[in-house]
């Protein structure tokens, strides 16, 4: 038998095809992510669902109506796409001159409501989906055995690339999609409907990813969360490859698959994660990405600032005191438990909140801050046998140094690029997690110590366990807003409105924003240290992209930019899931929905409203609009 | 002759700014007439509230009679008004072939390709490149060529010698007159003064977002102390 460098030839063929066959779902993906981007400005959070939703489409008209493969390839993406052009008519269209961040929250309620849906009806466990009659078997190439469903998969997903390259470069209805991704106004005053074809532009990218969907069912199996974490790696492979160009879309997305593929047959324990090593090394040299030419396109507009205006010192401190003894006194009458992860997660949404609130940085992977913290606390705790307060210690540092390398390599990047950076960083924790000895793997590290604090206070009391959440929240929140008032996040926050200005009064912006994003990580670390130390776990829960959506969920809901919207978010997001936990899954839909009426109802978040109500009632105008802005139009004569 | 367009006590809104407060005029079918004005009048503006590119707009704009002023701007389009904006507006992403033919065609009558060439002939060795790698000039022919392609027969013209050379803007100007000649209807709005002078067959006046003098083209020698006062001359 052959090999290549040590590999059997017939594994290396077998992962380049495998290989291939990922690829042609990343291309196909990525394409649908780049047209949907370029038209409406909005990063399709929901592609991930959308794709899967093409596979159980396939999978339901095949059990329940016993319509077979080649009637789903055409049925169901088209009625996927009917479904996304309803949405669009609903709900984007009310998003487009608003900041590109909230069409990615929309999107991603959406997908959370979605999944959680069809997980609810169907399980998440995998169903199989069999191999169409006119496809089954194969053929020997002599040097491999080529499955012929999969060289049809290959072969459709490049014709599928292929088509709608040239329908966009050569045709004269791709004409008028690239000009109205310019210069939509202009495309309007020359009589072309460009409403109805950003609908049937995003019906038709949704329905790419369905079709994709049907494709990959006999591949896959076909399951509800099957799109999420594809939806990651797809990410990853726009950020590598650039939204601006469809051909480089296209490209990128067999490369990566074929990059995987080798990286599986020669080194597997890497295969998970080389997407994003390499999604790192392409940010740092060539940030725009292999195929983007138009940076500042990517780095989106100036916006207003998302932050309200802060009280004085005075009624600063005073409110501070008063929750602090409410806070103290609330064990009296609500289940301490339940206060003790309340207040947590709270410090965790306030140490958010100070990169996505006040930084405008909105990181879609807190959640691997949180997490990692947690599994180097735990470790410290329980196999070093350190006491708490130095385990937490470890935990914290780990979290900032982690903060310190992915904020180096993301603040590159801003907006919706930010958000998919972070993502893919933290998927790549999660993989290392998932893998690493240490970590227990999907066990996670159990029975962690809660030991002496100082040598002195025994934390497997109640009440010593209880006053030391309290002081690590207080004591963080405390710093937050300090942080918040002082020169420094003044600055913070004029780099949120402008960078550029900002750089041109002589800030290096990238320096504030890497600080700022260290500290928050080095918080968010802190409050999972302590998270393992009260919950005595560390488990994959908290290093899941699902923990950074809820953070997410939290600052949002409470009011992003405010110093306590993310404190009530917090205390609301852990009640509804003590008292709703008998729903099951029924509360990510939940979760879902609130971000879908966020972003459409009330994008101030509960406490933002608030303040609003309270400057309204008094008549004196807030000094800032507390919600990102429109795009600015500016006037002309 | 016949009022073509005619724009009564129109006002229009940037988001919350309002920028037109009550513009009224008109044009005569196959006229040149010019909106004047400093920067910030509101020329601009008034063109693309014309064309529905506004948040907001209310008053009248009517067309052979035709309400427009609830119509959406794909529509507006359609009754055969085309636009030409400031800046040209040419697609970075487009052919200058790609570019030329972009605009759907509205009515019958429009020129052909091989007219417009002609008219323009600067351009036809460039079909293939892309669209911005025009001159400045060329891109400037080329956003007035694409609009007659159309079969619109009234055209809003932006600051067509918008940094252009002296002797681009001359054969912008007997472009003008040509198609005055060959019946096109034109609004035109300038800084130039010198140039619309020479084109126009009426001149608006427009300051604060509203039209304060009507010159007609005769007078126009003769009302250059008023010219001075309005436009800071």
């Amino acid at each position: 038998m052959t090999t290549i460098f040590g590999v059997p030839s017939a594994v290396l063929y077998g992962q380049l095809l495998l290989g291939l066959i990922n690829g042609a779902f990343y291309a196909m993906l990525s394409l649908g992510l780049a047209v949907i981007f370029g038209m409406m400005n909005i990063v399709n959070f929901a592609h991930g669902a959308q794709y899967m939703m093409g596979a159980m489409g396939a999978w339901l008209l095949m059990n329940y109506l016993g319509i077979g493969y080649w009637w789903a390839l055409i049925l169901a993406p088209l009625i996927v796409g009917a479904i996304s052009i309803v949405i669009e008519v609903l709900l984007l269209r009310r998003l487009y001159k608003l900041d590109h961040l909230y069409g990615m929250l929309l999107t991603f309620g959406l997908a959370l409501m979605v999944q959680g849906a069809f997980s609810n009806w169907f399980g998440s466990s995998g169903q199989p989906y069999s191999i169409p009659q006119a496809l089954m078997g194969g053929r020997n190439l002599g040097f491999m055995f080529l499955p012929n469903y999969r060289a049809w998969v290959i072969a459709a997903s490049v014709v599928i690339c292929l088509g709608t390259w040239y329908v966009i470069e050569r045709t004269k209805l791709g004409a008028y999609l690239r000009a109205a991704t310019e210069n939509p106004m202009l495309v309007q005053a020359f009589g072309i409907r460009v409403p109805r074809m950003i609908t049937l532009t995003y019906g038709a990218g949704v329905g790419l990813a369905a079709l994709a969907g049907v494709l990959a069912a006999p591949v896959y199996q076909v399951s509800p969360l099957m799109g999420a974490d594809l939806l990651i790696v797809v990410f990853a492979v726009v950020v590598i490859g650039g939204m601006g160009s469809i051909m480089g879309a296209i490209v990128t997305g067999f490369l990566v698959g074929v990059i995987e593929g080798l990286t599986k047959a020669f080194y597997p324990e890497a295969s998970t994660t080389v997407v994003f090593a390499v999604m790192a090394v392409v940010l740092l040299i060539r940030p725009a990405g292999l195929f983007g030419s138009k940076l500042e396109a990517a780095q989106g507009q100036p916006q207003s600032s998302l932050s309200a205006t802060a009280p004085s010192t005075l009624t600063q401190t005073l409110i501070f005191l008063a929750l602090a003894c409410c806070l103290a006194a609330a064990p009296l009458v609500v289940y301490p438990g339940f206060m003790m992860k309340a207040m947590i997660f709270a410090l965790f949404a306030c140490a958010f909140n100070l990169v996505a609130g006040y930084g405008r940085l909105v990181s879609f992977g807190h959640s691997m801050f949180l997490g990692s913290a947690g599994y180097v606390c735990g470790h410290a705790a329980k196999i070093w046998g350190l006491p708490p307060e130095f385990a937490i210690l470890a935990g914290t540092a780990t979290a900032a140094m982690l903060g310190f390398v992915t904020g180096w390599l993301a603040i590159r990047r801003s907006g919706i690029y930010f958000a998919m950076v972070t993502l893919a960083f933290a998927q790549m924790v999660y993989f290392v997690a998932l893998q690493a000895r240490f970590t227990g793997g999907e066990d996670g590290l159990q029975a962690v110590p809660r030991g002496m604090l100082f040598g002195l206070i025994d934390l497997s009391l109640p009440a010593n366990l209880y006053g030391f959440v309290l002081v690590i929240f207080l004591g963080g929140f405390f710093l937050i807003m300090r942080l918040v008032g002082s020169p420094f996040g003044r600055v913070l926050k004029a780099i949120s409105d402008h960078d550029a200005r900002a750089q041109s009064l002589g800030f290096e912006t990238a320096r504030y924003k890497l600080v700022a994003f260290v500290l928050s990580a080095a918080l968010a670390g802190l409050a999972g240290s302590t998270k393992a130390i009260v919950s005595q776990l560390a488990s994959l829960t908290d290093v899941h992209w699902s923990m950074s959506g809820e953070v997410l969920l939290m600052t949002f809901l409470g009011g992003v930019g405010t110093l306590y919207g993310p404190l009530v978010g917090a205390f609301i997001v852990v009640a509804m899931q003590n008292y709703l936990a008998a729903f099951g899954q029924w509360v990510t839909v939940i979760h879902g929905l609130i971000f879908v009426l966020c972003v459409l109802a009330f994008r101030r978040g509960i406490v933002g409203e608030l303040i609003e109500f309270w400057h309204r009632l008094h008549r004196t105008p807030p000094a800032k609009p507390a919600v990102l802005h429109n795009v600015a139009v500016a006037p002309q004569e | 002759m016949s009022e073509s367009l005619a724009v009564g006590n129109l006002q229009a809104w940037y988001g919350g700014s309002k920028v037109l407060h009550g513009m009224d005029f008109s044009v005569r079918t196959g006229e040149v007439v010019t909106l004047l004005g400093r920067n910030g009048a509101g020329k601009t503006t008034t063109l693309k509230s014309i064309m529905g590119l506004l948040d907001k707009r209310s008053g009248s704009i009517a067309l052979d009679g035709d309400e427009l002023i609830a119509a959406a701007p794909y529509d507006i389009a359609r009754k055969g008004i085309a636009f030409c904006p400031e800046e040209r507006g040419i697609f970075a992403s487009l052919s200058v072939r790609e570019n030329l033919l972009l605009p759907p065609k509205v009515a019958a009558g429009g020129m052909t390709v091989a007219q417009i060439l002609t008219l323009f002939p600067n351009l036809k060795e460039r079909l293939d490149s892309q669209g911005t790698k025009l001159s400045g000039g060329e891109q400037q022919m080329l956003a007035l060529g694409r609009i007659l392609h159309t079969g619109a027969r009234i055209l809003l013209l932006d600051e067509p010698t918008e940094g252009l050379a002296p002797v681009i803007i001359r054969q912008i100007g007997r472009t003008i007159t040509e198609l005055k000649s060959l019946g096109f209807t034109i609004l035109l709005v300038e800084q130039n003064v010198g140039f619309a002078a020479g084109l126009a067959d009426r001149h608006y006046i427009v300051e604060l977002g509203r039209v304060v003098e009507e010159i007609p083209g005769a007078e126009f020698e003769g009302r250059s102390g008023a010219l001075k006062s309005y436009l800071g001359l």
